[in-house]
C-alpha cells in the first residue's frame, strides 16, 4: 500500500470505512489518522498521518506470537487467527507502530446493547484476542481493494504488488521517492509513504 | 435437508442503491443489505457524483440508522410547564391520536388567519415538501432556522447575482491559483464535498497555489501553500486592498470582459444612479463620442473611465468610481485591520492577478473561451454584520480579473442546463434560471412591505431568508407591527435551540408559541419546549426525489447530467414515519389536496401532460415519478431510478458550463439596484416608525467594522470563531457513536483552541478547564494550546454541546459555540440577515 501525504486531508474517511467494512469494536482502530501540529505561527500546520498495520516482511509480531496465531500469507498479508490467539499481547509489544488491537470486554457503541449491525459484524471476533488490519484480505480475495482505499476522497490511497515493478505502487514509490516508517527498524513495511 | 431447514438458511444479501444524508451534499451511496440489516454503505460504483468514494460521515449512516435512541412512538407531553431543563414528561400516544390533534389545530388557524403556523425545518433532501405544505396552508411564515443563520446568508444572494446561481466554486480542473477566505473548499465541507476533495488535490498535486484565509488552522489551512491569518470580520478589507493594488498600482484587470459581460460601463450620475436614456429608460455607456444604450447594436468600445456629460447631467463609468473608491483600502491601512502584513497583501494580490493570465485563451472541446485560472471562494466566513458587502467584495475581484464562469475561474453551480439558463433582468442584468431557486433570487430587489412573517422577510427584498430577525419580533411584536401571533410552531428534523444563536433566548422566543410539533429522530434540546414529537424515518428508510438541485448539490464544471432518487433500503421501525408521507397524509385529511397538487405544479414547474390532476390523492412516490417525467421525459419512471440510483441524461455542453461568454445578461460591479432596494427599505420602514439601519445598501462594497471589532471593554478580549470539522455536520451528526469516537480522539475536535500566547499570559495550560464567555453566555470547555489559531481568536468546532437527555452520545461532548452569539439587531446584516458570528469573549481557568 502506498500513501501520500500531499493528497491525505486528514478527513478520517478511512478510519469509518475500516469501522464500515469490518465492524471493530470500541477502540478499535484498524485505520486511523494521527495528527500533530508542527512550526511556529504563523507557519504553523497540522500533519496528518494515515496508518494501518504495515504488514511488515520481516514481521515482529510473527516473531514473537507463541501460538502462531499471527501469519503471514504468501502475498505478504499478515492475518491473524482469533482461534489461536491466546491473549497474551507479545505481539502487542513486539509491534513498533502500535497498530495492534487487543479486544479486552465486550462493549458495544450504545451502552446498552448491540445494534444490529454489531451483532453481525463481532460474529468474526473473539474476546480476548489481539486484532489488526488485515488489509481487508476477503476483498482482496475477490480482487478488490481494501475498504480504506476505495472510499478515499482524495485518492491518497493505492493498493497494489509491490512485487512487480511496473506496478503504480511500485511506479509512485520510485518516482516520488517512498518511505517507510520507521525504516531504520528492518521490519520492511508493506505500506510505504510518499509526499 | 428439509424444506424448512433451507427456507431460515436462505439469506437475503443485495446492494441497494440510495443518496447519503449524512450532511446536503448528496452523495450517491449503495447499502449492503443482509437478511434486513444494512451491513455496509459505500459510494455507489461508477456514479458521475462521488464515484465509489464517501466520507467519514456517511459511512457511518448504519450506526445513525441503528441507534437504540432513536424515538419509536409519537409522544406527548403531560407536564405543562415549559423550560430547558424541565421534563416535560412524556407519554406514548398513537399515530392517530397525533395527527387528529394536529390536524384540528391546523383546521383551526386555518380558518382564521393561516400566518399564525410556523413551518420550520432543515430537511435538504425534501426543502420542496417544507414551502408546498406551507404554501398550499397559506403561510407565508417558512423559517428555516436549522442552520440558517449561518448557512449561506451572504453567500447565495451573491452568486444568484454574479454566478447566475444558488452557489459556486473554483473551477479546480483549471485553476491555477485559489484563495479560500474562511472556507475549506476541498477538505470535506461545502456543497458537493467528496468530489470537491478529490479535484482540490488533483490540482494541488498539479501545482495549483492554495492560499487560505482563516483565523483558525482548519486542515484546509494546514494543506494550504500558504495560511493567512486573519483578524476574524475583517476579510472584505483584505479583498478590497487587493482589488485596490490590482486597478490602482498594478493596472491589472480585464478591460474586455468588464466592457462586454459587466455592468461596469454603464455610465453612473451624481446622485449614484445609472444615467437612463430618456426614451427607452435604458441604462447608457459612453461609446464613440456619445452615450448609447446599454445594449445598442452599433457598440464599439464603451468606456470605462472618464467624465462625459449627458443630458446636461455629468455622468462617469461605473468602474471609473469603483475604481476610485477602492483606493481608500490602501494595503498599509488593511495591514492593521486585518493583521496581514502589508507586504503579503500587495504579493498576493500581484500573484493572483498574473495567475488570471488576462487575455489568454483556451480551446476546449473545440470552443475557444477565455482563460481565468485564478478564484477567490468563500462561504460561512461571511457570516458578519456585514455580511453581504463581505460577499459582494469577494466576487468583484474575480469580476475585475474577468474570472467569473469562464474556464479557471470562479463558476455556478449548473447556471445553464439543457432546459434553462439566466434570464435577463431589468437593466440588461442576470437573473438566474428559476428551476435553480432553492429560495428567492436577489435580482430584482423584492417590492418592500409592511411585516407579513416572524422573521421580518419583507423588509430584506434581496436576502434568500431572514431568520435571525424572529427573536426580536417574537420578543417585541409590538414594535415590528406584526398584524397576528405565531399560534404553531411545526417544526421538521430540525433543532433550533443547539442551531441559532444562545438557546436561552431562542427558548425564550419559542415558549410565546402556544404549541410546538417537532418531527423528529430523537428527543431534542428544542423538544423540551416541545407540545408533541413525532419520529421521523432516517434516510435509509425513506424516499426523496431529487435530493440532488442543479443549483446546489450537483457537481459543477464539464462532465455529464445526471440525476438521482433516494429510496428506503429498509423498513421504519414500527411507528416511525417518513415526514413527508406525514405531511401529505396531513394535506389530503385537512382537504387541502387541491391546493397543495396545484401548488406542487407550480413550484416544481411541472409541464404537461406530467402534472398532478387537483382532484386526486398521490403517495409521495407517485409525485416523484410525475415529477421525473416532467424534468426528464416521458420514458423515465421510479423503477430506473431504484435500480441504478443515478441516472445519466447526457454530456454538459461547453456553453453550460462557462455559460459567461454565451448568455446574454450582464453581472454587477456595480450594485445600483441596492441603492434602490435601500430606500425602499428605508421609506416603508419610516413609514411604519420602525428604527432600521439601510445603511449597506450602497453600490460599491465597502469594510465595515463588527461589533465586535476594537470593542473590548469589559474584559472581552478575544474573539470566539466557529470552523468545520471533516466528520460532522452542525449537531445533526453528533449523536452517531463512531463520529463521536473519532472526535473524542481527535486533537482539537471537542477542545477550545486557545493561541500559546494568550495561554502563557493567562496561565492556561494544555488540557485545562476554561470557561469562555461573552456577553450573550458562558461555555466550559477543555483548552488546546495551539499554534494553530490567530492569537486573538479562540477556536470552537462543529455545533457540540448537545444536553438533551434523548442524545446520550452526544451530551456533554465540546463545546456549545452558538451560546455565546448575541442576536440582536445590531449583531444582524440587515442586507443578507446574516448574524455576526465573531462574538467577543473572554476566557479563563474554571
Amino acid at each position: 500500500m502506498v500513501l501520500d501525504l500531499k493528497r491525505c486531508i486528514g478527513c478520517n474517511a478511512c478510519t469509518i470505512a475500516c469501522k464500515a467494512e469490518n465492524g471493530t469494536p470500541p477502540s478499535v482502530f484498524w485505520a486511523r489518522v494521527l495528527e500533530k501540529e508542527v512550526g511556529k505561527y504563523p507557519l504553523a500546520k497540522r500533519i496528518f498521518l494515515p496508518t494501518v498495520c504495515n504488514h511488515c516482511k520481516d514481521a515482529p509480531c510473527k516473531e514473537v506470537c507463541p501460538t502462531g496465531a499471527t501469519s503471514q500469507r504468501e502475498d505478504g498479508i499478515v492475518i491473524q487467527d482469533y482461534d489461536k490467539c491466546i491473549g497474551c499481547r507479545a505481539c502487542m509489544m513486539a509491534c513498533p507502530y502500535g497498530v495492534r488491537f487487543y479486544w479486552g470486554k465486550k462493549e458495544y457503541y450504545f451502552k446498552d446493547g448491540p445494534t444490529p449491525y454489531e451483532e453481525y459484524a463481532y460474529q468474526k471476533f473473539q474476546v480476548g484476542t489481539v486484532m489488526k488490519c488485515n488489509f481487508c484480505y476477503e476483498r482482496v480475495d475477490k480482487g478488490l481493494d481494501p475498504a480504506c482505499v476505495i472510499t478515499c476522497p482524495t485518492k491518497a490511497r493505492y493498493f497494489g504488488d509491490l512485487n512487480d515493478p511496473t506496478s503504480e505502487v511500485s511506479r509512485l514509490i520510485i518516482d516520488r521517492r517512498g518511505f517507510q516508517l520507521r525504516e531504520e527498524l528492518a521490519t520492511d513495511p508493506s505500506v510505504y509513504y510518499i509526499q | 435437508m428439509n424444506q424448512s431447514i433451507s427456507k431460515t438458511l436462505e439469506t437475503e444479501d443485495r446492494w441497494i442503491p440510495s443518496v447519503c444524508y449524512m450532511c446536503n451534499c448528496g452523495c450517491q451511496i449503495r447499502a449492503h443489505v443482509v437478511n434486513g440489516v444494512v451491513v455496509k454503505i459505500e459510494g455507489n460504483l461508477d456514479n458521475p457524483h462521488n464515484d465509489i468514494r464517501l466520507c467519514a460521515k456517511g459511512q457511518a449512516g448504519i450506526m445513525s440508522l441503528y441507534d437504540p435512541f432513536r424515538l419509536k412512538s409519537p409522544l406527548k407531553r403531560t407536564n405543562p410547564e415549559k423550560g430547558i431543563g424541565v421534563d416535560p414528561r412524556w407519554v406514548e400516544i398513537s399515530w392517530d391520536e397525533a395527527l387528529d390533534t394536529l390536524v384540528e389545530r391546523l383546521k383551526k388557524i386555518q380558518a382564521e388567519d393561516p400566518r399564525k403556523l410556523i413551518v420550520a425545518g432543515l430537511d435538504f433532501n425534501h426543502v420542496i415538501a417544507e414551502p408546498l405544505f406551507a404554501g398550499a396552508f397559506g403561510t407565508p411564515n417558512f423559517w428555516k432556522g436549522g442552520a440558517d443563520y449561518f448557512c449561506g446568508n451572504a453567500v447565495h444572494p451573491v452568486t444568484f447575482l454574479t454566478n447566475g446561481s444558488f452557489y459556486s466554486d473554483p473551477d479546480f480542473e483549471l485553476c491555477n491559483y485559489s484563495i479560500m477566505m474562511g472556507i475549506q473548499t476541498g477538505f470535506m465541507v461545502g456543497h458537493n464535498s467528496v468530489t470537491e476533495a478529490l479535484e482540490m488535490a488533483d490540482a494541488r498535486l498539479r501545482g495549483m497555489k492554495l492560499v487560505v484565509v482563516d483565523p483558525i488552522g482548519t486542515n484546509g489551512a494546514s494543506k494550504a501553500d500558504e495560511w493567512l491569518p486573519i483578524r476574524p470580520g475583517t476579510d472584505a478589507a483584505l479583498v478590497l486592498s487587493w482589488v485596490n493594488v490590482l486597478l490602482n498600482e498594478l493596472n491589472i484587470y480585464d478591460a474586455t470582459f468588464l466592457k462586454k459581460y459587466t455592468n461596469a460601463p454603464y455610465l453612473i450620475g451624481p446622485e449614484g444612479y445609472y444615467v437612463r436614456d430618456a426614451e427607452t429608460q435604458k441604462p447608457l455607456m459612453w461609446d464613440e463620442g456619445k452615450a448609447k444604450p446599454y445594449d445598442a447594436s452599433d457598440l464599439n468600445d464603451p468606456a470605462l473611465e472618464g467624465s462625459y456629460t449627458v443630458d446636461g447631467v455629468e455622468a462617469r463609468p461605473a468602474f471609473e468610481l469603483f475604481r476610485e473608491h477602492v483606493k481608500g483600502y490602501s494595503p498599509e491601512k488593511v495591514s492593521t485591520i486585518t493583521t496581514i502584513p502589508t507586504e503579503t497583501i500587495r504579493r498576493i494580490a500581484r500573484e493572483f492577478g498574473e495567475a488570471a493570465r488576462i487575455g489568454s485563451k483556451i480551446v476546449i472541446h473545440g470552443r475557444e473561451l477565455p482563460y481565468r485560472p485564478a478564484a477567490i471562494a468563500w462561504n460561512k466566513g461571511s457570516s458578519h454584520r456585514h455580511g453581504m458587502l463581505m460577499g459582494l467584495a469577494i466576487q468583484s475581484l474575480n469580476t475585475v480579473v474577468g474570472a467569473m464562469d469562464v474556464p479557471g475561474g470562479q463558476i455556478g453551480f449548473n447556471p445553464k442546463g439543457p432546459f434553462w439558463e439566466p434570464k435577463v433582468g431589468p437593466d440588461g442584468l442576470m437573473m438566474p434560471a428559476d428551476m435553480l431557486l432553492l429560495v428567492e433570487p436577489a435580482y430584482p430587489a423584492r417590492k418592500v412591505t409592511p411585516p407579513q412573517t416572524v422573521d421580518l422577510y419583507q423588509f430584506l427584498p434581496v436576502a434568500p431568508y431572514a431568520a435571525p430577525f424572529i427573536e426580536d419580533t417574537m420578543l417585541d411584536s409590538q414594535k415590528f407591527k406584526l398584524p397576528y401571533q405565531p399560534e404553531l410552531f411545526l417544526n421538521f428534523d430540525s433543532n433550533p435551540l443547539m442551531s441559532t444563536s444562545n438557546p436561552e433566548k431562542m427558548a425564550e422566543v419559542l415558549l410565546k408559541i402556544p404549541f410546538l410539533v417537532d418531527f423528529n429522530s430523537h428527543i431534542t434540546e428544542t423538544d423540551e419546549l416541545a407540545d408533541m414529537v413525532l419520529p421521523t424515518a432516517h434516510y435509509l428508510e425513506r424516499f426523496s426525489p431529487f435530493p440532488n438541485s442543479p443549483g446546489a448539490h450537483l457537481k459543477p464544471g464539464l462532465g455529464v447530467w445526471y440525476w438521482t432518487m433516494s429510496q428506503s433500503v429498509v423498513d421504519s421501525p414500527p411507528g416511525v414515519r417518513s415526514w413527508p408521507e406525514v405531511v401529505l397524509e396531513m394535506v389530503y385529511r385537512m382537504g387541502m389536496g387541491s391546493d397543495f397538487n396545484i401548488m406542487v405544479n407550480t413550484l416544481l414547474y411541472l409541464r404537461e401532460p406530467h402534472t398532478l390532476d387537483p382532484n386526486k390523492q398521490y403517495t409521495y412516490e407517485e409525485i416523484g415519478e410525475i415529477w421525473a417525467k416532467s424534468r426528464l421525459g416521458a420514458e423515465y419512471n421510479l423503477q430506473q431510478f431504484k435500480e441504478q440510483g443515478c441516472i445519466v441524461s447526457g454530456p454538459k455542453k461547453v456553453e453550460d458550463v462557462y455559460d459567461r461568454v454565451y448568455i446574454k445578461p450582464k453581472i454587477p460591479l456595480y450594485y445600483e439596484y441596492l441603492k434602490r432596494a435601500g430606500e425602499d427599505v428605508k421609506r416603508v420602514t419610516t413609514e411604519l416608525g420602525i428604527p432600521w439601519d439601510t445603511s449597506d445598501y450602497q453600490p460599491i462594497p465597502d469594510w465595515k467594522p463588527c461589533p465586535s471589532y476594537e470593542n473590548s471593554q469589559g474584559g472581552y478580549d478575544l474573539y470566539a470563531v466557529n470552523y468545520k470539522l471533516p466528520f460532522h455536520t452542525f449537531s445533526y451528526t453528533t449523536q452517531n457513536p463512531w463520529l463521536n469516537e473519532l472526535a473524542e480522539h481527535h486533537p482539537y475536535a471537542y477542545k477550545v483552541l486557545v493561541h500559546s500566547q494568550v495561554a502563557k499570559r493567562k496561565g492556561i495550560k494544555d488540557g485545562d478547564s476554561v470557561y469562555v464567555e461573552s456577553i450573550a453566555g458562558k461555555v466550559k470547555g477543555v483548552a488546546k494550546v495551539t499554534e494553530c489559531v490567530h492569537p486573538e481568536v479562540v477556536g470552537i468546532a462543529g455545533t457540540f454541546g448537545n444536553w438533551a437527555t434523548g442524545r446520550p452520545i452526544a451530551k456533554g461532548k465540546g463545546v456549545h459555540f452558538n451560546t455565546l452569539l448575541p442576536s440582536t439587531p445590531e449583531h444582524i446584516d440587515t442586507v443578507s440577515a446574516a448574524l455576526d458570528a465573531c462574538p467577543r469573549v473572554k476566557i479563563y481557568k474554571g
